[in-house]
């Protein structure tokens, strides 16, 4: 037998920091105790940004180790910088929270930054194993988030929903891998792909709908979604902002190169899928985000009908299409981002309030805040000239070139339909009677919803990084 | 016909007999060993100890089992009938299991399986099953605490038992007990067997098995002052003796392990002649009752731990000490090239 | 018979055998020995007094954080058994890798120590 030797790590650099950061850190706040939970918030956004900078930096092309079992594109480099920002972000957020509540535990930003390395091996993951690695490093820190509220009923409640339906979509994930493995006889997404062009078989077909269903759970999209608004609900609202921002991110990359990558060959198959799912998710998170009262549970409605558009781009099946759900996404980043920073700072004397009708008449005691989140609500409607508009029109596109008239058509009267409570929220902040205002937002709150402010209403000034970059990481997946 | 009575009918009878053979020597063994505890402890405490049935009461345990044999067997009413009479059953069955891959001497092993190691440390993860099966069918106060501690104590000293088992697989480097007491066969007799290199190894291992055993200085689960008589307060008759039976073949089991792993199983302490003269199985039971007598000391002479105690040895003391020795044994081995190939 | 067969039939054998013999002995009573059951002898023992509820009660959560810590650290022993007998063969590749595998599980340990998840009172 061969002594086994070291397999090149430069590519998994970026997720090694990580790891060693986050143990550093772990160790960091044991000893010194909660005192230093925004030094620990502050380092581990340092660790993630500097991650983010790694990423960029890797030496360019197309770089795999382990066997082939993580690979490092331009599409993970795209979408592992979304995820890490995202993380940021969402720790970025927490602070001022978790500072209120006088809940602050340490191990908040350590957890997200774990929950970020298990992300960022999902985004990497070139086979099934490594992917189901990946896809439980995230998912386990997220069960532990969202139950992060110990002595609130309802965050131990959501933490417990989604454990347990997580780790029902973990089977069926597993269950369908494992029906893949079977009818192919490899686990690596290019020699599914090789098998798959030579004979498809009924089995595999199952496998392909299990694997997906698994991965539709994870982006929340219909009709695995059922998890989303209670735990949306019931999760920490930073939490809850973290939930809705990187591990979409995360699923999002894991959707696309599980089926871009492993199965080209059945493409006509999936795509009808993947395309029954954009529908589904489409109209109910337009319909069904009418009767919402509570802005999370809206947001978790709204983030189902964005997965829904999203997945438009993916059904195309084509270049193009890649490049629009990876503009998408990043668009809908920052507009969720900015919109949980806005909720963040919904907080009175009495607590925090998290009802639609407590933004009454925000426009004449915090005019600025209101401006925003019209912006971000606007850009979320899709709204021209905002960015959600251009993120809706790339998929729209692609779908229109791939010939999938239908689904278009449909996306756009779905979008119509969520113009009309997204715009009801507009109307509550500036034509509706005043109510008693908020308290002072924190300087993080303001930095996160600033920029995301900026990014939606300022995109179609300078759109050609982001296009120039998605496109170059949709051309790497073909 | 004979084909089938040559490779099927044949191996089985004697495989039956071999085992029935082996169990009967061991139960008849644990007689003895369970007659000696307690003449040991009557020792030490300066009196005699049972005397009465048969020349100076060497039958007294055979008394015992008629005694028990003849006793009422009581089901209490609000027990979980089925489980609390599985649970007697079970932690005797596993308890007994565990023999069939201990060789006593060489070549001289019921199933001699490549992965003998991990066998006994399955079975004596599942001797906990019968404990908490007694604690939880009783249906009373004193069973379902004492289940309850029993299980937990037993748990965390497993850990320790099994980073120690590690210890000595890395030298050994094989899970087959014959192979690992083969291992021990050096130049140097009983200096070269790994109770010297691994000693604080040694010192865990038979400390953890006091606990995992539940022998004093850790019988918390029957501490009489405290929970009557542990899990097994709604037993009689031979359901209760059944749980001593097993519980003694745990410590003999135990007392064998620490043999093979550590004191070169049925190896002469000096592999020159007069030594050798002595067939194998004498040695393996000369060692195995040395570790039993010293079982039988500790419990004369050690008062008995509080559970925080017990707790705090098995995770901050043991646990930290044999990962860290793990990592000294497999750092010395890899480093100074003494790993077996 | 093959191999495998060969190796694992004396041992099923034996508890086969071991059961017999168990179930005798367990037996043996309920032929044997005197019955005369009454609802005193058959009630719960309770120092004296009759059982005033359940026994089957709630206890203490940190049994389960035993149980929990138990299930980590016994599956890093199962892991660790594969390594330690292939220990020669593997080489410093081998070795480095399960030391870090150990400084994470150490991590992970000094972390539920400072929390006090190993305290009993």
């Amino acid at each position: 037998m061969n002594p086994a030797t070291l397999p090149p790590l430069v590519p998994a650099l970026p997720e090694l920091m990580l790891a060693l950061g986050a143990m550093a850190l772990l160790m960091f706040g044991v000893f010194r105790g909660p005192r230093f939970v925004h030094v620990i918030s502050g380092l581990a956004i340092a660790l993630l940004l500097l991650a983010a900078v790694m990423v960029v930096y890797l030496p360019g092309g197309t770089l795999t180790t382990f066997g082939g079992s993580f690979v490092v594109d331009d599409f993970a480099r795209f979408m592992k910088v979304l995820a890490l920002v995202g993380s940021a972000a969402a720790i970025a957020l927490s602070t001022d929270y978790f500072d209120s509540l006088r809940e602050q535990r340490f191990e908040y930003p350590i957890l997200i930054v774990l929950s970020t390395i298990g992300m960022m091996m999902l985004i990497s993951a070139a086979d099934l194993i490594a992917l189901y690695l990946g896809l439980e490093t995230m998912s386990l820190v997220l069960y532990v988030l969202a139950a992060i509220h110990r002595t609130s009923v309802r965050s131990s409640e959501a933490g417990l929903k989604y454990f347990v339906l997580g780790a029902l979509s973990s089977g069926m994930l597993l269950y369908g891998a494992s029906l893949v493995y079977g009818f192919t006889g490899t686990v690596s997404f290019s020699g599914i792909a090789r098998a798959t062009a030579e004979q498809t078989s009924m089995g595999l077909l199952f496998g392909l709908v299990f694997l997906f269903a698994g991965f539709c759970f994870k982006v929340s999209a219909v009709p695995f979604h059922m998890w989303t608004p209670d735990v949306y609900e019931g999760a920490p609202t930073p939490v809850t902002a973290f939930f809705a921002s990187a591990p979409k991110v995360a699923g999002i990359a894991m959707f696309i190169r599980g089926a871009i990558d492993a199965f080209p060959d059945i493409a006509p198959q999936w795509q009808q899928i993947v395309g029954f799912v954009a529908i589904a998710s489409m109209l109910l998170g337009s319909f069904a985000a009418i009767g919402q009262r509570n802005f999370k549970r809206l947001m978790a409605y709204s983030s189902i009908g964005h997965m829904g558009f999203a997945l438009i781009g993916l059904a195309a099946g084509t270049e193009e299409g890649v490049r629009g759900v990876l503009i998408y996404t990043a668009i809908y980043v920052a507009m969720t981002l900015g919109t949980f920073a806005v909720i963040l700072s919904m907080r009175r004397k009495v607590g925090y309030v998290e009802d639609i009708g407590d933004l009454s008449g925000l426009a004449r005691t915090h005019p600025a805040l209101a401006f925003f989140l019209a912006v971000l609500l606007f850009s979320l409607a899709g709204i021209p000239p905002l960015a959600g508009f251009f993120a809706k029109f790339y998929v729209f596109l692609a779908a229109i070139k791939a010939g999938l008239y239908a689904l278009a058509v449909i996306g756009v009267l779905a979008s119509v339909v969520a113009a009309y409570y997204y715009l009801a929220i507009v109307k509550i902040m500036y034509f509706d009677e005043a109510g008693e205002g908020f308290e002072p937002m924190s300087a993080e709150l303001k930095v996160v919803l600033g920029l995301a402010g900026l990014i939606n209403l300022l995109f179609f000034v300078y759109p050609s990084p982001l296009l120039e970059t998605a496109t170059s990481a949709a051309r790497s997946l073909f | 016909m004979a084909e089938f009575w040559s490779s099927y009918l044949w191996p089985l009878i004697v495989v039956a007999a071999q085992s029935l053979l082996l169990l009967v020597v061991l139960l008849v063994a644990i007689a003895y060993v369970l007659y000696a505890d307690r003449k040991i402890w009557a020792a030490v405490q300066i009196r005699r100890g049972p005397n009465v049935v048969g020349p100076w009461g060497l039958l007294q345990s055979f008394a015992d089992l008629i005694k028990f044999v003849l006793k009422e067997p009581v089901i209490p009413a609000g027990a979980n009938k089925g489980v609390f009479l599985l649970a007697p059953l079970v932690t005797c069955v596993l308890s007994l299991a565990a023999w069939a891959v201990i060789p006593v001497s060489a070549g001289w092993v019921i199933a001699d399986i490549n992965v003998g190691v991990l066998y006994i440390f399955a079975i004596s993860s599942l001797s906990v099953y019968g404990i908490i099966m007694a604690g939880w069918a009783s249906n009373s106060k004193y069973p379902f605490l004492a289940a309850l501690r029993s299980a937990a104590q037993m748990v965390s000293y497993e850990v320790s038992i099994g980073f120690v088992i590690i210890t000595v697989l890395l030298c050994a480097g094989s899970l087959n007990l014959s192979a690992i007491v083969e291992a021990q066969n050096g130049r140097f007799g009983l200096f070269s067997w790994y109770w010297l290199p691994l000693f604080p190894m040694f010192v865990v291992f038979f400390v953890s098995a006091l606990a995992e055993t539940n022998r004093p200085p850790f019988d918390l689960v029957e501490a009489e002052s405290e929970l009557v008589a542990g899990f097994m307060v709604e037993y009689g008759s031979t359901p209760y003796m059944m749980f001593m039976l097993g519980e003694y073949v745990a410590i003999a089991t135990m007392c064998s392990m620490g043999t093979i792993l550590f004191l070169g199983g049925w190896l002469p302490p000096a592999p020159i002649p007069p030594f050798t003269w002595v067939p194998g199985i004498v040695w393996f039971a000369l060692k195995a009752l040395f570790l039993f007598f010293l079982f039988a000391m500790v419990k004369a002479f050690v008062p008995r731990y509080r559970y925080d105690q017990l707790m705090r040895l098995g995770w901050k003391v043991f646990l930290p000490l044999s990962i860290a020795m793990v990592v000294v044994v497999a750092a010395v081995l890899q480093f100074a090239g003494l790993a077996p190939r | 018979m093959s191999e495998l067969l060969a190796d694992y039939f004396p041992l099923v054998v034996f508890i086969g055998v071991a059961l017999a013999i168990s179930l005798a002995l367990m037996i043996a009573p309920f032929i044997v020995a005197y019955k005369n059951p009454d609802p005193e002898k058959l009630s719960a023992y309770e120092c004296g007094f009759n059982a005033f509820d359940d026994a089957r009660m709630k206890f203490d959560v940190r049994f389960y954080l035993v149980a929990i810590l138990f299930i980590i650290f016994d599956l890093e022993v199962a892991f660790l058994f594969p390594w330690a007998i292939t220990f020669g063969e593997l080489g410093f590749f081998g070795f480095w890798s399960m030391m870090v595998f150990l400084a994470v599980l150490t991590i992970g340990f000094i972390y539920e120590w400072k929390k006090g998840a190993l305290e009993w009172d």
